[in-house]
């Protein structure tokens, strides 16, 4: 479990009627969501649920069409569109890691890392390559610091996408499916680096598939349907006895697989 | 073997005209393709008519508008001028859409990382999307630098002294008309040959270490 006090929680990020539609047709409606710092919180729900889409409303890769994202303290308004400064801003206290990774390919390992904290964050490049060694070290990937991305595994890839996202020092981390592209024994290595991520206390929201990594790992389940959060609370208790009848039908759906 | 010599004389010309309108279109392209990227509605279509009207007129018609049209009149051009107006230009508005398309061809994935790392716009596409195009765009333009070789005889219509125009005076003077022009043929297949086995290289390289 995570380091968080469950006395004074700090809420790092805070939704308020955060609505997104593509083309008529409503991806989130409507959705509230209060996550404290230290928090793991695993969102499930089928494809189409709008998951990851509420995701990607949280740092704005969607805007929402509606709504107010709070993040440590500052809100954005999305009403009216969102101004660079504050997309940056906001992006800045958010990491991402994506299903497909989306490393650059013709960067090294080490540069991927190094080069966003350069152009980012200002530092120099010893400093950098630094941080990036020590969280390449973190990941267990030091071996691959000179290697392109093409040329490591799916799950090595991922751990990078890890660190690179990390190495912004972001306040919160957004999982999008980062083990769905994987196969399952390369897929438990990007979910141990979670863990361990979650037990130093990173404010993490993962959309995942994966039911055991969020009873074990998550303090809080979070199930979607239709854009909408349908059922949320302590993960053990959400899976063995659901509220609800959609809730009920989808993870039967998962454990039979 | 007497035609050879003042027809060969003229190749570094024709590779100087093909060189420079290549350079020419290959940085007014950038300024096309950030035109066709704009956010601004009215910069994205003036510059789609732009790339349209461009590729729409005969390369020989465009020449003809510069040199006899504009260059006779209030500016005058000296025939290099007119030809690295009309070439480059027509160059510009071909490596655009090879820019777009080579764009097209990097993963999307690409720019919501870099939006999701808080790169700005400019880093995005200069050391991020760029980068990844240029692998993709480099055969398609080799593949307009000879077609740009070839079509470079269009500007001995205007005067430029190059391969075609040297044959042409040489035919005239020689009064045979087949041999200083298969001697032009020949030096035009020598110059381009090395360019499509660059471009086979290039592709196959490309092909192999250019994936992600």
């Amino acid at each position: 479990m995570t380091a968080h006090t469950p006395d004074h929680p700090i809420p790092i990020l805070r939704l308020e009627g955060v609505c997104k539609a593509f083309n008529g047709h409503v991806a989130v409606d409507d959705v509230f969501l209060e996550v404290e710092m230290g928090q793991v919180v695993a969102i499930i729900g089928s494809s189409g649920s709008g998951k990851s889409t509420l995701l990607r409303c949280i740092n704005l890769l969607d805007v929402p069409d509606s709504g107010r994202i709070t993040v440590d303290g500052q809100p954005t308004h999305v009403q009216g569109g969102v101004s660079t400064r504050e997309l940056m801003r906001l992006r800045r206290k958010v990491g991402m890691v994506f299903q497909s990774f989306n490393l650059f390919p013709h960067l090294t390992v080490l540069r991927n890392i190094s080069f966003p904290q350069e152009r980012v964050l200002g530092r120099s490049r010893v400093a950098a390559d630094a941080r990036s060694m020590a969280l390449l070290e973190r990941v267990g990937l030091t071996a691959k610091a000179d290697s392109h991305p093409p040329r490591c595994s799916g799950g090595q890839q991922q751990r990078v996408a890890i660190a690179r996202a990390l190495a912004l020092d972001p306040k919160i981390m957004l999982f999008d499916e980062p083990t769905s592209a994987l196969d399952p024994e390369l897929g438990l290595e990007v979910l141990a680096v979670m863990r361990q991520l979650a037990d130093h206390g990173m404010t993490m929201i993962v959309v995942t598939h994966e039911i055991h990594f969020a009873a074990d790992v998550a303090d809080r389940l979070v199930v979607m349907a239709e854009g909408r959060i349908i059922e949320q609370g302590d993960p053990t208790s959400v899976i063995n006895e659901p509220q609800v009848d959609r809730t009920r039908t989808f993870l039967s759906a998962i454990r039979d697989r | 073997m007497e035609h050879v010599g003042p027809i060969l004389a003229a190749a570094p010309v024709t590779l100087g005209v093909t060189a420079a309108c290549l350079a020419v279109g290959a940085l007014l392209g950038m300024v096309l393709l950030s035109g066709r990227r704009s956010r601004s509605w009215v910069v994205r279509t003036l510059s789609r008519m732009v790339i349209d009207v461009l590729r729409g007129i005969p390369p020989i018609v465009f020449l003809f508008i510069v040199f006899f049209g504009i260059g006779s009149g209030a500016i005058r051009l000296a025939p290099f001028e007119a030809a690295l107006i009309g070439l480059g230009l027509i160059s510009a508005a071909h490596l655009a859409e090879i820019y777009r398309g080579s764009l097209l061809a990097v993963n999307r994935g690409q720019f919501e990382a870099s939006q999701a790392l808080g790169l700005g716009r400019t880093t995005t596409y200069v050391r991020v999307i760029g980068p990844q195009a240029m692998r993709v765009a480099i055969p398609g333009m080799v593949t307009w630098a000879i077609s740009l070789l070839k079509d470079s005889a269009l500007v001995s219509t205007i005067g430029v002294a190059e391969i075609m125009s040297v044959a042409n005076q040489d035919a005239r003077a020689s009064g045979s008309s087949l041999t200083p022009f298969i001697v032009a043929a020949l030096i035009y297949i020598a110059l381009g040959t090395p360019l499509a086995f660059l471009s086979r290289c290039l592709e196959r390289r490309l092909g192999v270490t250019g994936g992600r």
